[in-house]
């Protein structure tokens, strides 16, 4: 067993310069890049997941620990063959049509990230023609869309109509959130997920593409 | 009004001027991006510097200066009666509900729905009736009618209930000229409403340092028009803006130093109110907290930077996250309305109505509000001190061991010296059992009850609602 404790604390502590460094001389020193990628940085985000649900550290460290990570994997990345290091899924994520409220949509796609899914953010304002136009070009598992304004709810409904028009709505997985948004509305406008806050997002999508807790 | 109690100053003189700086500074280096070619075209010719490339306005101090001593330092929010003219810049704190919520709390079933245009006329009604609230924003979006002519309706049905001054956002320059349009057929034309507008605009840049075109073709309109005008920074720290108060507040100010620089280069002279919402997040889990007592502390210091500027500022109070008229509600509600009005706001915005962080407004919410700001008038009343009230002659003439109860001296003063709460129940034990054990919920729902039930008309005079569902065939009636 490799000891990765200096490795292990500066991403608990969201260091990323210090975790970078520790993440080279581990390569160098011959670690293994799945050992550091297992032990060391999954093992420790794993924990940091933990002290987050137990309440001991807030939003903003585990977000910054999350990052840290994706710095360290970047580092690894040419040691795996493609495809080894998987994504849990690539997200598209927009703030519907006529709506310029964007910091709910943006915690969601730092905690889908920080939990391993690539995100491709649309920003807002995104018409329902962009979204469309999007998925063909980044063919992601999962689109998000996100609407903090009753008034623009229907651009959800106008985009899923649109990916069924465009003949892409089976292939992708459907999550809507927002303050004014419920899980009926999804059920309503056939989404394939609700989510009320970025941690259930995270859980939503999961859910979304069978993986498994026991998993991770 | 004269205080008779000290104000609340968070940051000291200096560090206002420091947090000033620091506003003028962002202005000068990082600068706001604007999102539309039009207006970087028209700041450039003022003088800013403009990089088309990336959108961004760069404000140098000169400019700014220049152009911020157009704006003026009082005018009046009218009222279409004379009864609830608001000075703004002569040191009197006027209270408003809050505006555009999607939900209410309905008492009648106890559950949460979606807001209707009839909820519009109720809270202007309720407003119209709520003594210490002294202005009416729109205070909720409207669900049960088509996007067309949205704003003809909801300051329509405004201004049908309540003649006090209504305030509310447009959405866009269509929505802006609705409500113009219609004004001004009240008023009895353009030049009137101009000249004694009683109807004003919020509008809000996207913070960090965005201004989105909607916001300015709504802001020239008004600018205009003589509309007064706010352009309300929203910036929330440790989300949009840093996690510390004094860098929330330097931000917040170089974002609504813009915005009314903006409107003064655009229409000199624009009565634009200095107006932001500084808000918080609960950083444990980013949850919003706009019932905190940062958010308290920060909205009396955006008092203290307009003031900086000798400008009528607007800033919020009275916010919760509370989702019923609950304990909590009424301590948040209390502390950031009672330090909002002694940081000495010309308005206090959100203060009344408002639940659940801003998404839902309750109709017994707006009349305990009312009794929290009645509360907050007499505080900021203070004590009288004057030969007669200090009452010499009549500790004189009681003398040892009598009382006043029945004295000339008592009579004479005791309706203009206590503020005499409708809701706080002070029956006695006895008393408050025989009469069902009312609290001030339930003596919100029954002033509710009964000002919806003696208030059924609508305010504008026959001829002129004629003249109006004549020339506005898309009014929809409640
Ligand atoms: C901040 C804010 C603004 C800022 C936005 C800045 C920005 N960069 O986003 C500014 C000032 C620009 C703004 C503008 C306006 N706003 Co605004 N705004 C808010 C406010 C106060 C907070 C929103 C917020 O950021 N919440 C914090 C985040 C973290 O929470 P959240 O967005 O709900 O996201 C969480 C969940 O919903 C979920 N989630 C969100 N998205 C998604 C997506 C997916 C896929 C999933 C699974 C989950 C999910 O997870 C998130 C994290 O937990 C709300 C009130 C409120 N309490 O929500 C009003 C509010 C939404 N705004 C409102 C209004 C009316 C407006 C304006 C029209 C104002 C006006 N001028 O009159 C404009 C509209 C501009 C436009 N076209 O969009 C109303 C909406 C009423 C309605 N009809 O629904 C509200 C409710 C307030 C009010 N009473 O006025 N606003």
């Amino acid at each position: 067993m490799n000891d990765f404790k200096a490795l292990s604390e500066a991403i608990s502590k969201g260091d990323i310069n210090k975790a970078v460094a520790e993440t080279k001389s581990a390569l160098e020193a011959g670690i293994s890049a799945q050992d550091i990628l297992n032990q060391g940085l999954i093992a420790t985000m794993n924990e940091v997941g933990d002290r987050y649900s137990k309440g001991l550290i807030f939003v903003p460290q585990m977000l910054r620990s999350a990052k840290t990570m994706q710095e360290c994997t970047k580092l690894l990345k040419p040691y795996f063959q493609e495809g080894d290091v998987v994504s849990k899924g690539q997200v598209l994520m927009g703030t519907v049509r006529g709506d310029l409220h964007d910091i709910g949509k943006n915690l969601v796609s730092m905690m889908l990230e920080g939990a391993g899914f690539t995100i491709t953010d649309l920003g807002v304002d995104v018409a329902p023609e962009i979204f469309v136009e999007k998925v063909r070009e980044v063919e992601p598992d999962i689109v998000g869309m996100s609407a903090l304004l009753s008034t623009t709810m229907p651009a959800m409904a106008d985009t899923i109509e649109a990916l069924q028009k465009a003949g892409l709505r089976k292939k992708v997985k459907i999550m809507i959130g927002g303050a004014p948004v419920t899980e009926r509305y999804a059920q309503k406008i056939g989404a394939d997920a609700y989510g009320s806050d970025a941690g259930s997002a995270v859980t939503r999508a999961k859910e979304l593409l069978g993986i498994d807790r026991s998993e991770e | 009004m004269g205080s008779g109690m000290p104000h609340y100053r968070p940051p000291t003189r200096s560090d206002i001027a420091q947090i000033d700086r620091t506003g003028r500074r962002i202005l000068e280096c990082v600068g706001v991006r604007i999102l539309d070619s039009t207006y970087l075209d028209i700041l450039r010719k003022a003088g800013a510097r403009v990089d088309c490339d990336e959108q961004r306005v760069r404000f140098d101090g000169d400019l700014l200066d220049k152009v911020l001593t157009r704006a003026p330092s009082r005018f009046t929010l009218y009222s279409r009666d004379g009864k609830n003219d608001l000075q703004l810049g002569e040191g009197g704190v006027y209270f408003a509900n809050g505006g555009r919520v999607f939900r209410i709390l309905d008492m009648k079933t106890g559950g949460y729905r979606l807001t209707m245009l009839r909820d519009v006329a109720n809270t202007a009604t309720l407003v119209e009736r709520l003594d210490h609230i002294r202005f009416y924003v729109i205070a909720c979006e409207v669900h049960d009618m088509p996007p067309r002519n949205y704003h003809l309706n909801d300051f329509y049905h405004a201004f049908n209930r309540t003649a006090k001054h209504v305030m509310g956002g447009c959405g866009d320059v269509e929505g802006a000229r609705q409500m113009h349009r219609l004004a001004s057929l009240i008023a009895g034309g353009e030049e009137k409403l101009r000249e004694k507008p009683f109807v004003s605009v919020i509008t809000n840049p996207v913070s960090p340092l965005t201004i989105e075109m909607n916001t300015l073709n709504v802001l020239e309109f008004c600018a205009a028009h003589g509309i007064p005008v706010t352009c309300a920074p929203a910036p929330i720290s440790g989300a949009t803006a840093p996690a510390t108060l004094a860098g929330t507040l330097a931000q917040m100010h170089a974002e609504a130093l813009a915005g009314i620089a903006i409107a003064q280069i655009l229409a000199p002279g624009a009565r634009v109110i200095y107006s932001a919402v500084p808000m918080t997040m609960d950083l444990r889990r980013m949850e919003l907290a706009l019932g905190s007592v940062e958010m308290a502390i920060m909205n009396a210091a955006t008092v203290q930077l307009g003031k900086h500027y000798k400008l009528p500022v607007y800033a919020s109070g009275g916010i919760t996250e509370a989702k019923r008229p609950d304990i909590q509600a009424g301590v948040e509600k209390s502390i950031s309305s009672l330090t909002v009005a002694m940081a000495g706001a010309d308005c206090v915005r959100l203060a009344a109505g408002i639940l659940d962080s801003g998404n839902s407004i309750s109709y017994e919410q707006f009349v305990i509000d009312n009794e929290i700001i009645g509360i907050i008038h007499r505080m900021l009343a203070g004590i009288k001190v004057t030969e007669d009230t200090l009452a010499f002659d009549v500790i004189e003439k009681v003398g040892p061991g009598g009382n006043y109860i029945a004295e000339d001296h008592t009579v004479e003063h005791m309706m203009t010296e206590f503020f005499y709460p409708e809701l706080s129940v002070r029956h006695n034990f006895d008393v408050w059992e025989e009469r069902g054990r009312p609290n001030m919920l339930s003596r919100a729902s029954d002033v509710v009850r009964s000002i919806l039930r003696e208030n059924t008309e609508g305010l504008l005079d026959l001829d002129l609602t004629a003249e109006i569902a004549r020339t506005n065939p898309g009014i929809y009636s409640i």
